[in-house]
């Protein structure tokens, strides 16, 4: 942790804690409770990309079978908030975190073997799976495609001003938590494990670090925080379809995190509040939505590699140049032949 | 009895409905190392294409098919240029494949809802392209449309395996299939040679379209399904085998068929995947996929 807290500046340390205030205090002075559910909304994808990113992203392993682990997260948690009624349901939540991470592990086994687009097409196909099984409903588990039975949720007595600023709030302690996690990890020896295996596998293998135990664990804990947000998605909404787990919602989260930058901690903050806000803009055109972001996501991956924050990052390390440049003297003029 | 010869009739009709859609993919990734997304596009256009040419004009049904070939021959080209063309050289072996993966889903979204904008969501009826039902033994029949469809699929692959083995192009393709660097030195022009794979690739998926359009609609969702479908049939066979890829096309039809018949439809899709995780565990490169070598 303090090689973390040392390597932010303090005027970054300043920016973040603005605007962790300015996002907490956000729902004191806003009520719409459209929008309001549409942040809430937002907030609970951040947390799924958040996962992503982190498996996808900064383990470079192409698991695309999230949206399945998200799903199973949310039909565990909402089958103990249905039938074991003792249990609190933030206990519900994480434990079907914990049922979501475990299905990830055992997804791990058979992917490593793997490599390279195949380990997206075994993700895939075990996605599929999963939607096609949970489709079919079977003895009642799933609800099918008309939807998990209602369950009670975080806040079951609250009105609705309440009800969503609760959420709200929960949510984004969730993403908070999730983002602080990830940013620990990445500097942790784990996440430099799954960096340098993504970047230059052979060469991390010849160094002696075990790629296959450190991959195992990222589809561990990205499995983990998509259980939490599939759980948080079925309180707060009080349902969940299968269509939730389908292409298209799949095609948008991969926007999100190709346009926010993958494998950055912040990219899927960008992305998705990006997608979202173009969404919610389009929402009278409902048949441009798609068209818009998939256009979006051709010419940021065609033009803009690294997404948003890949450009600034790239943007800031030109400026810096510039600057230095300019403070100090030309090397060449003043150590030229007399 | 009948339920054997029905699983073979049908198994070998899904067969080559399969193979047709999965060729192009399988050609795509052979050459240029790419897992074509936007061929289910290439399907749909190829269902509306059929149903402009023989449900609102009454065309003959050759030029349903020509017009999808040429459509989906332009479209799979402008694909190429757009979504392959800008990135070749730019990023490592294996970030490409994905990066192509992710730029061809993305073209086929916009196509999808495109399609969705200029059609609407209704569902449009394509004629067969032939009438007729053919008995063949005690209740299991087969429409004329489905052995015309076979039969046309079959004679397709063999072209291509033809014009593969024959012709230059075929030996150019072959050549960048192999080694990239090496025929680009000898002089293949691969910038040109890209675009055309791709669009012939997409026309061979754009004439099933015409075919499935027929035995299911033309909507803008009509793609799904075969991408699908064909996305099991080339991992199954091995990305970028040839043949690997008409041996998983049969084998996925006669499974599709055996599920049918006897478990159910609602369990076919879940037993056709489990089967393709199962045997990618076991077989890393599908049945007849090689790691790195060449491949068609």
């Amino acid at each position: 942790m303090s090689s973390l807290v040392a390597s932010i500046s303090f005027g970054r340390w300043i920016a973040i804690v603005l605007a962790v205030a300015l996002v907490a205090a956000f729902p004191l002075f806003y009520e719409n409770p459209y929008y309001m559910t549409v942040i809430v909304t937002g907030e609970i994808v951040l947390l799924l990309n958040i996962s992503w990113n982190f498996i996808l992203g900064m383990a470079g392993v192409w698991n695309f079978a999230q949206l399945a682990v998200y799903a199973l997260g949310a039909y565990g948690s909402g089958w103990l908030m249905l039938h074991e009624t003792w249990l609190p349901v933030p206990l519900a939540i994480v434990c079907g975190g914990l049922l979501a991470a475990g299905i990830s592990l055992l997804l791990a086994f058979p992917t490593l073997r793997l490599f390279g687009i195949y380990t997206s097409l075994l993700t895939f196909s075990f996605a599929e799976v999963i939607q096609y099984a949970a489709t079919n409903n079977p003895g009642g588990l799933t609800g099918g495609s008309f939807g998990f039975p209602a369950v009670g949720g975080l806040f079951p007595s609250y009105g609705q001003t309440s009800y969503l600023r609760a959420y709200y709030w929960v949510c984004a302690a969730c993403c908070l938590g999730g983002c602080l996690a990830v940013a620990w990890l990445r500097r942790s020896h784990l996440g430099i494990a799954l960096r340098s295996a993504r970047d230059a596998p052979q060469y991390t293998a010849a160094r002696g670090i075990d790629l296959r135990s450190a991959r195992i664990a990222a589809f561990g804990l990205s499995g983990f925080l998509a259980g939490i947000a599939g759980g948080l998605y079925l309180a707060f909404e009080q349902s969940f379809t299968t269509d939730q787990m389908g292409l298209t919602p799949m095609s948008l989260d991969v926007t999100m995190l190709v346009i926010g930058g993958l494998g950055t901690v912040t990219g899927p903050i960008i992305g998705t509040a990006i997608v979202v806000a173009i969404q919610t803009w389009l929402i009278s055109y409902p048949g441009w939505q798609l068209t818009v972001l998939g256009t979006i996501l051709l010419v940021i991956v065609v033009f803009v590699p690294g997404g948003v924050v890949g450009l600034v990052v790239r943007i800031d390390s030109r400026i810096r140049l510039w600057v230095r440049e300019d403070a100090e003297p030309e090397p060449s003029s003043s150590s030229g032949p007399p | 009895m009948t339920d054997v010869v029905a699983i073979i009739v049908n198994g070998l009709v899904y067969g080559s409905i399969y193979g047709l859609v999965a060729i192009g993919m399988t050609l795509i990734y052979g050459t240029l190392r790419i897992l074509d997304m936007s061929q289910g596009s290439m399907v749909m256009i190829g269902g509306y294409a059929g149903w402009w040419a023989l449900s609102t004009h009454g065309f003959n049904p050759l030029v349903a098919l020509l017009v999808a070939f040429v459509l989906t021959f332009v479209a799979g080209t402008l694909t190429e240029l757009v979504s392959v063309q800008p990135l070749i050289g730019r990023a490592k072996s294996g970030d490409f494949e994905m990066v192509t993966f992710i730029t061809t889903f993305a073209v086929g979204i916009v196509l999808a809802n495109l399609a969705l904008q200029h059609f609407g969501a209704l569902q449009q009826n394509v004629p067969p392209i032939v009438g007729g039902v053919l008995h063949v033994y005690r209740g299991v029949s087969i429409t004329y449309h489905e052995l015309t469809m076979a039969v046309i699929s079959v004679l397709l692959m063999a072209g291509l395996g033809l014009v593969l083995a024959r012709t230059r192009w075929g030996l150019a393709i072959r050549a960048v299939a192999q080694d990239l660097d090496a025929s680009r030195s000898l002089g293949v022009p691969v910038t040109r040679l890209y675009p055309i794979t791709m669009g012939f690739a997409s026309a061979l998926a754009g004439v099933g379209g015409v075919f499935l359009g027929a035995l299911y609609f033309a909507s803008p969702t009509a793609g799904d399904l075969p991408l699908l479908e064909a996305l099991i049939v080339v991992v199954l066979g091995g990305l970028g085998s040839l043949s690997g890829t008409l041996y998983a096309a049969y084998l996925v039809g006669l499974m599709q068929a055996f599920c049918e018949v006897k478990i159910g439809t609602t369990w076919t899709f879940p037993i056709l995947y489990a089967a393709i995780v199962v045997i990618l565990v076991f077989r890393p490169y599908g049945l007849k996929g090689s790691p790195s070598e060449a491949r068609l």
